[in-house]
């Protein structure tokens, strides 16, 4: 949240040949996702959910991609982007723990989690493992108060979860391919 | 000496209403829970609501939800009924025909993202057509043709759960092209078609403010709109339009289904002169330290303390321990101190025990052994993360609230810290007047009522502030 500096005037966007909206996407986004909305630019947060959920992150060129495709400017694109906490800008680990943190989870124990997770991957909260396969994060409130402490592992919720299941489901999802 | 299990739980109903599909206690064990899809819905009763909505008036089926004091179940309370009279009015030329009512939207907010809150989300886990039908239900009565649900991008599974059952929607003809119940007659004599989405989020707590969620549907960041003009009448893309939690929604069939008066017969009146009462049944997540955490139906009204010691609700304090506090229902309500278990779980909550209101309903409940400073600490960290950065007393007041809190639960902050951390807390929110939205408020009502109501506890862990000041006095100071 709030806003992120950059320095807009020397930025360079790195570009692959490649498009990252591929045709199936662009078809879609046209035939499903944009007759939803009044005005194009509705279908940012869905476009943006797309790359993310395909690439695990929102590349600057995925964003010139989108705002072509919704013709709005890369400017409302990147300001969308880079608000919402959920869009990644910069490419993340292939599995993303995320540790609820809010009161119901603290309260309950979330900090055991969050060292176990700390001592099995040996990185810190906001870290990358050198690998590449995990980034540990800690998330504000995930909606399951009632079996705290709650985890979310890329996209499955483990609830009333203890040091040693974490330590386990991190394991299960080595052994796992790409997450997202 | 009365119990808690003297006090009969839910007094005016026969059973669960909201979770009649969905086993909880004191009713059912929660283990037999299931998705229940159209055909079990239809089978227990399901789209019956809507079916006799259909054969109401638009503006009858309104009249109903005003007459039954439905308020709204996602934190303010405000009379749902009364906010849907808000739209533009729709006039009848004496031949009888309505003038058209244009484009209008049902923003359906399911960004449930406050700490300690998480009872919408039971009825999209497991009984999404209650919330579908619900939904119909509003857009006939608002004469809507689209509707949004707006769902936090946490949310995964929901948001499938969600999509899967709107599929089943279409194709059982509840909503598309042929009108709402596979093109049934509405009491207008013609059909009523309706076109409902899932829109996600993306992990922001503002997006839950009732014209943040607009923004982050017309695809911008989040940032709260001023009002007015109000949504009713310019909201989504401009447009007149109703913005509804879950569980309000998921209310309208069987108020429609059986009549405002039973609805109005439960609950509770309120106690003080004139004010509007708090009726029907809430959903109360509890969490935090007692025995059986988890979401329960129960009429407003009801107390606390009988909800945490009823031996078939929470069951009691987790191992026996003393009650120390509870959040009232999510974290920016305030705290309802030690002496204040018995607290009544209705919308007057927030006049009579000096907390925010009543917010969700879902309470987080702490024992003896909790340091306060550090849920307070946690609150203002949660805030100072959440705030959107619109507004210049939120985005730095919050920051500053969370520095200090946290030099008081190290030790190093004086009493003076104390002072001018409850200065901050009141002085920014929509209340004093110096932010666009709430949030703020919720912040400095969390800060202000938990250093008021444990200020001991609080001041035990401050160095007392001392000044030294070099001066003369008396004869030294001629010569």
């Amino acid at each position: 949240m709030a806003w992120i500096t950059k320095p807009s005037g020397t930025m360079k966007v790195e570009k692959r040949a490649e498009p990252y909206l591929t045709p199936a996407m662009r078809q879609e986004l046209t035939q499903k996702i944009l007759p939803r909305y009044e005005v194009a630019k509705g279908a940012l947060l869905p476009a943006l959910h797309m790359v993310q959920h395909t690439y695990g992150w929102v590349p600057q060129q995925a964003m010139l991609e989108i705002a072509e495709f919704l013709k709005i400017t890369p400017a409302e694109v990147i300001d969308t982007a880079s608000f919402y906490e959920e869009y990644w800008l910069k490419p993340k680990g292939a599995h993303v723990i995320a540790v609820c943190r809010s009161i119901a989870c603290e309260f309950c124990g979330n900090r055991e989690i969050t060292e176990a997770c700390k001592s099995r991957l040996g990185i810190d909260v906001g870290e990358t493992t050198d690998d590449g396969r995990f980034t540990l994060v800690e998330l504000e409130c995930l909606g399951s108060c009632g079996t705290a402490p709650a985890v979310l592992i890329d996209e499955t919720l483990h609830e009333n979860v203890s040091p040693e299941q974490i330590v386990k489901l991190i394991d299960q999802a080595k052994d796992h391919g790409h997450g997202h | 000496m009365a119990t808690a299990l003297d006090t009969p739980i839910n007094p005016n109903l026969s059973g669960p209403q909201l979770t009649k599909r969905i086993p909880c206690w004191p009713y059912a064990d929660p283990k037999g829970r299931h998705i229940v899809w159209y055909d079990e819905f239809v089978k227990t009763g399901g789209y019956e609501g809507l079916r006799k909505a259909l054969s109401m008036k638009p503006d009858a089926v309104t009249e109903e939800v005003k007459k039954s004091a439905l308020r709204g179940r996602g934190g303010a309370g405000f009379p749902c009924g009364l906010k849907w009279t808000f739209l533009p009015k729709v006039t009848t030329d004496p031949a009888g025909k309505e003038s058209d009512p244009g484009q209008r939207y049902l923003a359906v907010n399911a960004d449930e993202s406050e700490p300690g809150t998480f009872k919408d989300r039971l009825l999209m886990d497991f009984d999404p057509h209650l919330l579908l039908e619900g939904i119909a239900i509003c857009c006939y009565a608002c004469r809507i043709r689209t509707a949004y649900i707006f769902i936090r991008g946490e949310y995964h599974h929901q948001a499938h759960v969600l999509e899967k059952a709107i599929a089943e929607a279409y194709a059982k003809g509840i909503f598309g092209k042929p009108g709402l119940l596979g093109g049934a007659q509405t009491a207008k004599g013609e059909t009523f078609a309706v076109d409902c989405y899932v829109h996600r989020g993306a992990g922001a707590y503002i997006c839950g403010e009732e014209t943040g969620l607009l923004e982050a549907l017309e695809g911008k960041r989040g940032w709260p709109r001023i009002k007015p003009p109000f949504p009713a009448i310019k909201g989504l893309f401009g447009k007149p339009t109703i913005i509804n939690n879950v569980e309000t929604l998921a209310h309208l069939p069987s108020i429609i289904e059986n009549g405002a008066d039973w609805f109005l017969k439960q609950g509770t009146i309120s106690s003080i002169a004139g004010q509007m009462g708090s009726h029907g049944t809430k959903l109360m997540g509890v969490s935090g330290h007692v025995n059986r955490p988890g979401v329960y139906e129960l009429e407003l009204g009801i107390k606390l303390s009988t909800i945490i010691e009823h031996p078939k609700l929470c069951a009691g304090m987790r191992n026996g321990k003393k009650f120390k506090g509870a959040i009232a229902g999510g974290v920016s309500m305030g705290i309802l101190g030690p002496d204040q278990m018995d607290a009544e779980m209705d919308f007057d909550i927030g006049r009579k025990y000096n907390v925010l209101g009543l917010g969700t309903a879902c309470p987080t409940v702490f024992d003896e052994d909790t340091d306060m400073v550090a849920v307070a600490r946690n609150i203002a960290r949660f805030f100072k993360h959440e705030s959107c950065g619109q507004c210049t007393p939120c985005r730095e007041g919050s920051g500053w609230l969370y520095q200090l809190l946290n030099r008081i639960e190290e030790g190093h902050a004086r009493t003076k810290d104390l002072d001018l951390a409850l200065e901050i807390a009141t002085s920014m929110g929509s209340m004093p007047g110096t932010t666009i939205c709430g949030l703020a408020d919720g912040n400095n009502w969390a800060v202000r009522t938990i250093m008021n109501k444990y200020r001991a506890e609080f001041e035990s862990r401050v160095k007392p502030s001392f000044v030294a000041v070099k001066m003369t006095v008396g004869a030294a100071a001629k010569g």
